[in-house]
């Protein structure tokens, strides 16, 4: 599956759909328990991260609240 | 095994911790102004928010991050921001979440430094105060208004040593609409837990019992994430609920209040506030009882006029404080000695003791509120705040109860 996360191409295999959960696992996003998801430009709630799912051609954006510049 | 399993003594020493380099067991002290990375694109992710990573110690360093995982933890928080006093804490939190022409309805039994901030400091702001006596919930209602955006009490008031119910406090808070601060200072994650209290958000001087030594000052803001910032009555904080949803307070205080007051956690300080929450619980344990035993004997005392500890079965707030904090009772009390030249006497007179203006050292410490810490304040004000002319407030250490009483015993001959 084909993804654009944060503004760049990214590839996942053998997988044509998932749930939010289990992206994060797999692009071993950090921090999981503080980021922001955005899903073709709208917001998750993180109640609806693991009934949420993302297919090819789909934008995701993280975004952090801590570390960084801010 | 999961840290949600795990019971608060050992909360304390595993909980929020990851191993070092060369698994080292203690958080490593990264004493660095700056962090610097490989390529323009990695900064402009982390400036934007898409990466996590360190840029300036004012804003987050890897020392008081561990720091504020851990006290998260221990208070069943969502987040923590670590910062560089109590009051900076108290400072952030408020000033986060409140603009000119609101008001914040606070308990009048309140640290002196806090008194001064709410009444003159915010007050040239455009943020007044309303000053209420916490224990007395009708009157807590009652000053409720549309301009209330914050209900501030302490878990024991200090030097005043009343209780509020804050699960009554907390209804009040939910009725108008509005979040509760609560600084929980003197009764530390140990006594009670903030999730269980019913606050939403929690404020620590680390400076006192989770330091344990009086070797560092420091302040800790825990993020409940139970209050609704969707709230009509915080339109400020729409782009963040928006954004960050439950963590809105936090990102708020964060990109905007933290960031630019500047008032950081230095990384030392967070280090050695870590090693102190390793023996919060044995250390709280011993102020606990030593506190209890030193009130009976004081309350016992033919010298001691009256004393005032919600330990002691006549205090009218003992009920409250067994209930809310586990049949513990913190480690201030306050006692009189019938007038200022006594109470000079006394403090003049002990030899271990200290006479200094701090709470929560492993070394008892004493101290004349009315000369000292709240001398800025009029009859009337210091009625307020419980504090008499006679009053000797003792903030009790972890040394050996019969050192401690013989100590109090030959001072009060000399009264």
């Amino acid at each position: 599956m084909e993804l654009t996360v944060n503004g760049k191409p990214a590839t996942i295999d053998g997988k044509e759909v998932l749930d939010i959960v289990t992206l994060l696992a797999e692009l071993k996003v950090e921090q999981p328990d503080y980021v922001t998801v955005e899903l073709n430009g709208e917001i998750l709630d993180r109640e609806a991260f693991s009934s949420t799912t993302v297919k090819g051609g789909d934008s995701v954006e993280f975004l952090y609240f801590m570390g960084g510049g801010r | 095994m999961g840290t949600n399993t795990l019971r608060l003594e050992t909360l304390l020493i595993h909980g929020g911790t990851e191993p070092g380099p060369g698994g080292a067991t203690t958080v490593p002290i990264v004493q660095s102004s700056s962090f610097a990375h490989a390529t323009a694109e990695d900064l402009e992710d982390i400036f934007r928010g898409r990466k996590v990573g360190q840029v300036y110690t004012r804003v987050g360093n890897p020392t008081t991050e561990s720091l504020e995982k851990r006290l998260a933890l221990l208070e069943g928080g969502i987040a923590a921001i670590a910062t560089a006093s109590g009051m900076a804490a108290i400072t952030t939190a408020v000033m986060t979440i409140v603009r000119s022409g609101d008001e914040i309805l606070s308990s009048s039994s309140l640290f002196g430094g806090t008194f001064s901030l709410f009444r003159d400091t915010l007050a040239n702001y455009g943020i007044a105060s309303r000053f209420v006596d916490p224990t007395d919930i009708e009157a807590v209602k009652a000053a409720v208004n549309e301009r209330t955006r914050l209900i501030f009490v302490e878990t024991i008031g200090n030097p005043k040593m009343d209780v509020p119910d804050i699960e009554a406090i907390r209804k009040v808070a939910r009725a108008a609409g509005v979040p509760l601060m609560v600084d929980a200072t003197v009764t530390t994650p140990y006594l009670a837990r903030a999730r269980e209290l019913g606050a939403d958000i929690v404020i620590h001087s680390t400076s006192k019992f989770i330091n344990g030594t009086g070797s560092s000052i420091g302040g800790a803001i825990v993020d409940l994430g139970s209050f609704d910032w969707g709230n009509a009555k915080f339109p400020h904080f729409e782009p963040f609920v928006k954004k960050y949803r439950n963590f809105a307070f936090t990102a708020r205080a964060r990109k905007l209040i933290h960031k630019d007051f500047g008032a950081c956690a230095a990384p030392m300080n967070s280090f050695l506030l870590s090693e102190g929450i390793e023996t919060l619980a044995l250390r709280m344990e011993r102020h606990c009882s030593n506190a209890l035993q030193l009130a009976q004997f004081l309350h016992d005392h033919p010298k001691s006029a009256w004393v005032n500890y919600p330990g002691l079965a006549d205090s009218p707030y003992h009920e409250v404080a067994k209930r809310q904090y586990g049949g513990r009772f913190g480690a201030v009390l306050t006692f009189g000695l019938g007038s200022k030249e006594n109470a000079f006497r006394f403090i003049n007179g002990v030899l271990l003791a200290k006479n200094l203006a701090n709470i929560g050292d492993a070394k008892t410490l004493v101290i004349h509120p009315a000369s000292t810490i709240c001398a800025d304040y009029g009859p009337q004000e210091k009625e307020l705040m419980g504090v008499t002319e006679d009053m000797v407030r003792v903030a009790v250490g972890i040394e050996a109860i019969d050192d401690i009483m013989e100590d109090f015993a030959q001072a009060l001959e000399k009264v």
